[in-house]
């Protein structure tokens, strides 16, 4: 069956297969090659590549590993194995390998890094599906902590900074029944409510980086979502006039890279099309007078 | 606490966008690029594909016609020079902050945000060479206004003013067509992706007819009738 090829996320989109279009290309394996019966894959033995740092200042380094990746293992598990038994491939015993993971199962972003070059979550990658030998890295654009653990600190601070927040708490009764929304407008909310701030998005960015002044697409998809809510709209003014200030929407270039790499498929260049919509409205507020 | 205070929490402070410049100054840079630069471009080259019905009709009809409009040398400076300067000038900075990886990410709409960058800088450079060579020389030398013609001819009769000129054109119609599919999503004519994709193609054409259109031009001053001056 079609649906059984797809991802969790796009299947559960499916009465509305208008508003959950996948991106088009993504250029690398997806939910599509996820089949679960894996079991029956012999076992190999695989090179790692790991850029390794030590601290947060110290100089990156390369080293190599080679294990045996269990059948159905992913590269979290694989690190996991790493960790019980850290030699390098010329025999070296060395320190651990420090990295990050928590839900394993594509929902909490802990586990982006590079791997073979391109940002992804590493719990979703199936050694099966990847090039040897796997080439892993820190996600770029934010600060190293140790090897492949980055501090994603501003992600949140960029939340902030576009007010990606509901105020229910306010100068009005808020006791009445919940605000109705309409089945379509639920199922285009809902393809922005699944961001997991993993920061793929922002590594394959060309506009966002550490000297750069962007928010990223991550931060404006949540402004589109949030000005959508009953009650978010409400602020839905103060968060485009966030977006309006300097390193806001207009710095995005539209090369589109981020909803190519986005492993929860979210439509962040139509959110950026709808902003910039938001924004053309907005600004003839704010000259012309109007709310 | 006032009234206001309990309404305005802390972090939902007024910015006002037209108070702070960014903003203005970014969607400045878009409206500038489509209207006036963008609109010149294409009356320039359909001006110019008019060269193929030989001198006499380009210098009169033409190069006259034009040099006969009142307040030519404000026209040129308000509407051309100025805009211009300005869109290049802030595409300039605009670049500066940008480091495309169309290797690592080899997606069309990646491929484009660099091309968008490279030929925006090498049109600084092809307008340098074809400004100097025609509007600014002709400044000095008046046989060069009077017939154009023969002026243009004589250059694009070398090889390599006619490459450069080539590429130049190319470059500055893809600069425009992709220009628009952008502007569509930074003014926010084109929300979905499928809208996106849809009006990139449709700019995709208009590139193509208008490249076919500049092309014609740069031949016709070779192949026009009569052509003498570089025989
Ligand atoms: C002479 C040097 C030029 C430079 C350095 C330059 C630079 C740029 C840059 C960097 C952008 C991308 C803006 C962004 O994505 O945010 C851009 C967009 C654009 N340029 Fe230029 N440009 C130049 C000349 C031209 C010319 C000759 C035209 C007209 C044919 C033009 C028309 C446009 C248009 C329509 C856009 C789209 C704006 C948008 O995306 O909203 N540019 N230019
Ligand atoms: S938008 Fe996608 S890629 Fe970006 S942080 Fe959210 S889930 Fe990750
Ligand atoms: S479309 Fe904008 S936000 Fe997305 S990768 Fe390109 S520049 Fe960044
Ligand atoms: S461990 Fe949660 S996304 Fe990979």
């Amino acid at each position: 069956m079609q649906a059984e090829t797809r991802s969790n996320a796009a299947r559960i989109n499916e009465p509305f297969a208008a508003a959950a279009k996948a991106p088009p290309d993504h250029g690398r394996e997806t939910g599509a090659s996820r089949t679960p019966d894996r079991a029956d894959a012999a076992s190999r033995t695989v090179e790692l590549r790991i850029r390794r740092q030590d601290g947060p200042t110290t100089a990156p380094y390369w080293q190599s590993f080679r294990l045996e990746a269990r059948p159905g293992a992913n590269i979290v598990s694989l690190l996991m194995d790493l960790r019980e038994h850290c030699v390098t491939a010329s025999g070296e015993p060395v320190d651990p390998v420090a990295f990050e993971h928590n839900c394993m199962e594509e929902v909490c972003g802990a586990c982006a890094m590079l791997i073979n070059g391109v940002p992804r979550p590493a719990c979703s990658a199936l050694i099966a599906d990847l090039e040897t030998p796997i080439r892993l890295e820190p996600l770029p654009k934010f600060p190293v902590v140790r090897d492949l653990m980055v501090d994603r600190a501003q992600l949140f601070a960029q939340l902030k900074r576009v007010k990606a927040w509901i105020r229910i708490d306010g100068a009005w009764d808020n006791h009445e029944r919940a605000p109705r929304i309409s089945p379509q407008d639920w199922a285009a909310n809902y393809l922005y409510s699944r961001c997991m701030s993993c920061g793929c998005c922002l590594a394959a960015c060309p506009q966002f980086g550490p000297d750069q002044a962007f928010v990223g697409p991550a931060s404006l998809a949540q402004v589109r979502l949030m000005n959508a809510h009953p009650t978010g709209r409400h602020d839905k003014a103060e968060r485009l006039h966030a977006i309006m200030a300097d390193g806001g929407l207009s710095d995005c270039g539209n090369a589109q890279n981020c909803v190519r790499v986005c492993p929860k498929e979210i439509p962040l260049t139509t959110a950026i099309g709808e902003l910039g919509r938001q924004t053309t409205v907005q600004a003839l507020k704010d000259l012309f007078g109007g709310r | 606490m006032t009234m206001l205070g309990l309404t305005r929490q802390p972090g939902f402070a007024m910015s006002a966008s037209i108070q702070n410049p960014h903003f203005l100054l970014r969607r400045l840079h878009s409206l500038l690029g489509l209207v006036p630069v963008g609109a010149f471009l294409i009356f320039h080259l359909w001006e110019n594909s008019q060269s193929r019905f030989g001198a006499t009709h380009y210098n009169e009809e033409v190069v006259g016609a034009l040099q006969g409009l009142n307040y030519l040398l404000l026209l040129e400076l308000f509407v051309i020079a100025l805009p211009l300067l300005f869109h290049a000038g802030y595409g300039l900075l605009i670049i500066r902050d940008g480091q495309a990886e169309p290797r690592r990410y080899g997606y069309l709409r990646n491929w484009l945000y660099w091309l968008q960058r490279i030929s925006g800088l090498a049109l600084i450079l092809f307008l340098l060479l074809h400004v100097g060579l025609t509007r600014i020389a002709g400044l000095f030398d008046p046989s060069i206004s009077a017939d154009l013609f023969s002026h243009m001819q004589q250059a694009l009769s070398q090889p390599l003013v006619f490459a450069l000129y080539l590429i130049g054109v190319l470059l500055a119609v893809f600069h425009l067509a992709n220009g628009i599919a952008t502007a569509g999503i930074v003014w926010g004519l084109t929300s979905s992706a499928e809208a996106q994709r849809r009006f990139g193609w449709f700019c995709a054409g208009f590139g193509l007819l208008l490249a076919a259109l500049g092309v014609h031009g740069l031949l016709g001053f070779l192949i026009a009738p009569g052509a003498g001056g570089g025989a």
